[in-house]
């Protein structure tokens, strides 16, 4: 079964090289521009694993995570992020301390991304 | 009377009217009058000395001085001054006595010898007045002096008093101090216009004292007695004379150095605040659009064959990505968008790590001392982020000293917060600081470059030496641990970096004491770096062991019971070579997962290592704790 990848970010041309990077290793992708639309169209059956931004217009994507964990508990997020700080932590590791199972910082290698995928796919389909 | 002098009737009546007034005149003084003899008896006294003495003149009149005044006041006070009249001399003296009707007075004594037949002193006339209240009230003038006097001489701010001309009449000390000028007299000597810095400036100042009489000039830049110009709010006071001319005008001098100082590091800090947002978001930006080339041509590296001549291109495409993304995270630094893995750190140990890596590059012509023992303070801080600011400092410091030679010195003391508190004029986070200051005696700095020095791509080298990022990233890294960095210069005498940071009172975590600690093997590079790593990873909770040379490695590799359960290899270890090292991962079958560390500049020269299969991470300096120890985390899981 193929799994089903929905990617948040608010950066089209980043967004659609991950698209194009999933689509080679032939998953399932959904696209959303900002966190409002990510949760307002989340579809949970058909979802596996969500790569999200965190600065975003629109909800940011530490809604994001609370939300869809909300939605779909057993979801696999994995956070990425340019940097910036919230407080006395960044916000990757409050990405992380909201249940992201993965954390990259950008600029990311791509081939570290998918294999994170890959492994957290696979451990949820057994 | 003599019976054979004829008596005029009209001459008796007039000497008796003249005793009666001048007795009248006598008693009525406000004076106690007495005359006494040699053998210090009272032979006459007027009505105001009995009344002191709530007596009458029948019951005084043949007493002894010592009856009246007492045996010790007589003897301690009265008796000499007696005796000295005697001898011709007309004593005055003042003395407090004790006497029955008006209590314990001063009194002004005066003693005149009295000889009545010219020739010999039989007797002594004394007055004596009350003089109480006059003392009392000079007493009470001379301690108002002094009140205003200390509060004068106490106060910080200078006072002055000059004639109309602007000679220096009086100075009180806060003023000698701001003009450092040891001594009143030597400024007395001057005029204030010598202080003043531009030509008409006093004049001005005077032909307005004249219009308002009083009034603030704001501030004015004094060059005081050593030449230093020291920045004064002055205000002034036109005094005139009864005739209404002006005849002094008095000056308060408040030293404004430190205020403006404080000012001065406040509005540096806000801009360092504003372009710090601004660079971390075009920082950020930038990392979403390199994520974009990075994965674009992460692809086409896929998707071309091996042995294309497109893929080098599009590794160096790759190569330019890392340079920019360690320019981004620089700025991410600089702007405190980074996270910090912090540990406690002995900030002596990676001082000497430090010195030891600069001093094996360091010119001949450079003398690098150094004063950081007996200081065991420990800071909470990533080392290698420490070791990055260290470095940095000290690379500044050499570099500024490469055409002239010179001393570059360190030193490590422990300053009270309190203390820090007022220097830096900030909110204290710890009871105790570090201060490590770099000091060197090179080309310096003028005040306006002084004031962008932690301005990111500010530099005071030529354009193409180096990026003008490095000491916006020794801030960046300082403020993150809440501490402060200071700079002092003076254009070819040298510069000096101050930093201050709060010493950590919590004991090193040790929790990977619990659990089995994971064995990692680190194959060092240049040993004061790694030495830094090391002891980050050791005060995380790992056992490191190390190998310096091949057979070590082998002999390490092939026993089972000293197997590690990684491998960490720094790219420029000088003993074994990346081909070397792959050659004995395949002879030795090697399981183990590895971490190699490089430098982004060095392209890949370790490829073959890295597409060899055995390295499972690649990191690229400069690494921070936290990459390395995900990066570990990763590799164990």
């Amino acid at each position: 079964m193929m799994p089903g990848v929905l990617i948040v970010e608010d950066e089209k041309e980043l967004r659609e090289m991950l698209k194009t990077s999933l689509l080679r290793r032939k998953m399932n992708v959904f696209e959303a521009a900002n966190g409002k639309d990510a949760i307002v169209h989340f579809k949970p059956s058909i979802t596996d694993l969500v790569i999200t931004d965190i600065i975003m217009p629109e909800e940011d994507g530490l809604k994001v995570i609370m939300k869809l964990r909300e939605l779909k508990p057993e979801i696999k997020i994995i956070a990425i992020s340019g940097g910036g700080k919230a407080g006395p932590g960044s916000y990757l590791k409050l990405a992380k301390a909201l249940g992201a199972d993965a954390v990259f910082s950008k600029p990311f290698s791509i081939s570290d991304l998918i294999s994170k995928i890959e492994e957290l796919v696979n451990i949820h389909n057994n | 009377m003599n019976s054979d002098v004829p008596v005029n009737s009209d001459f008796l009546r007039y000497l008796s009217k003249e005793k009666v007034i001048s007795d009248e005149i006598i008693n009525n003084s406000r004076s106690m009058i007495s005359i006494i003899n040699r053998e210090y008896i009272y032979e006459k006294v007027n009505v105001t000395f009995c009344k002191a003495h709530n007596s009458v003149i029948g019951s005084i009149v043949g007493k002894s001085l010592s009856d009246v005044w007492g045996e010790a006041v007589f003897r301690d006070t009265i008796k000499k001054n007696v005796d000295l009249c005697f001898t011709g001399k007309s004593i005055r003296y003042e003395a407090s006595f004790d006497t029955p009707h008006l209590g314990k007075r001063y009194f002004e004594v005066v003693f005149k010898p009295l000889s009545i037949d010219d020739e010999k002193i039989t007797h002594l006339i004394v007055e004596t007045f009350d003089i109480n209240d006059l003392k009392k009230s000079k007493q009470a003038i001379i301690e108002k002096e002094e009140e205003f006097r200390k509060f004068e001489t106490n106060l910080p701010i200078g006072f002055l008093r000059c004639d109309t001309s602007g000679n220096i009449l009086h100075a009180n000390k806060a003023l000698l101090k701001i003009l450092n000028c040891s001594d009143e007299l030597s400024l007395t000597k001057k005029n204030i216009k010598s202080f003043y810095p531009a030509d008409g400036l006093f004049e001005m100042q005077f032909s307005q004292l004249i219009d308002f009489n009083t009034k603030s000039f704001g501030l004015v830049i004094l060059k005081n007695c050593s030449g230093t110009e020291i920045p004064c709010r002055i205000s002034g006071f036109l005094e005139l004379d009864e005739s209404g001319a002006p005849s002094f005008i008095d000056f308060a001098f408040e030293d404004s150095s430190r205020e403006l100082m404080l000012e001065n590091r406040l509005l540096q800090a806000q801009k360092l605040e504003t372009i710090g947002a601004l660079a971390g978001g075009i920082a950020h930006d930038f990392n979403n659009i390199l994520a974009t080339i990075s994965g674009y041509s992460e692809m086409l590296i896929e998707d071309l064959p091996k042995s294309s001549d497109l893929s080098d291109k599009v590794n160096k495409i790759q190569g330019a990505v890392l340079k920019a993304r360690s320019i981004t995270n620089q700025i991410l630094t600089f702007s405190r968008q980074v996270e910090q893995e912090k540990i406690n750190v002995s900030v002596s140990e990676v001082l000497k790590e430090t010195i030891g890596f600069v001093k094996s590059a360091v010119p001949q012509n450079i003398i690098v001392k150094n004063r950081i023992h007996g200081c065991n303070a420990n800071v909470f801080a990533d080392p290698t982020q420490l070791f990055r600011v260290f470095l940095n400092l000290m690379t500044n410091a050499i570099q500024a000293m490469e055409d002239t030679g010179g001393t570059m010195s360190v030193t490590l003391d422990v300053v009270e917060g309190k203390k820090v508190q007022h220097d830096l004029n900030k909110d204290i986070v710890a009871d105790e600081y570090v201060l490590i200051t770099f000091r060197d005696t090179g080309k310096g700095m003028e005040q306006s470059q002084m004031r962008r020095v932690f301005e990111p791509f500010f530099t005071t080298r030529e354009v193409g030496k180096g990026t003008g990022l490095g000491l916006s990233v020794v801030h960046g890294i300082v403020s993150e641990m809440e501490g402060e960095i200071l700079v002092s210069s003076s254009l070819n005498v040298g510069s000096e970096f101050r930093v201050y940071l709060p010493v950590s009172k919590v004991y090193p975590d040790y929790s990977g004491n619990l659990k089995k600690r994971k064995k990692i093997l680190f194959i060092k590079g240049n040993k004061y770096e790694s030495r830094v790593f090391s002891l980050a990873l050791e005060s995380s909770g790992y056992d490191l062991v190390y190998a310096s040379d091949q057979s070590q490695l082998i002999k390490m590799l092939s026993d089972q019971n000293q197997r590690p359960d990684l491998i960490i290899f720094m790219s420029e270890s000088v003993k074994i070579k990346p081909e070397e090292l792959l050659g004995i991962f395949k002879s030795q079958n090697l399981k183990t997962p590895c971490i190699l560390i490089t430098d982004p500049q060095q392209e890949l020269l370790e490829e073959k290592l890295l597409n060899s299969g055995f390295i499972m991470q690649h990191l690229f300096k400069p690494v921070s704790l936290k990459d390395i120890k995900n990066a570990i985390e990763i590799s164990l899981k």
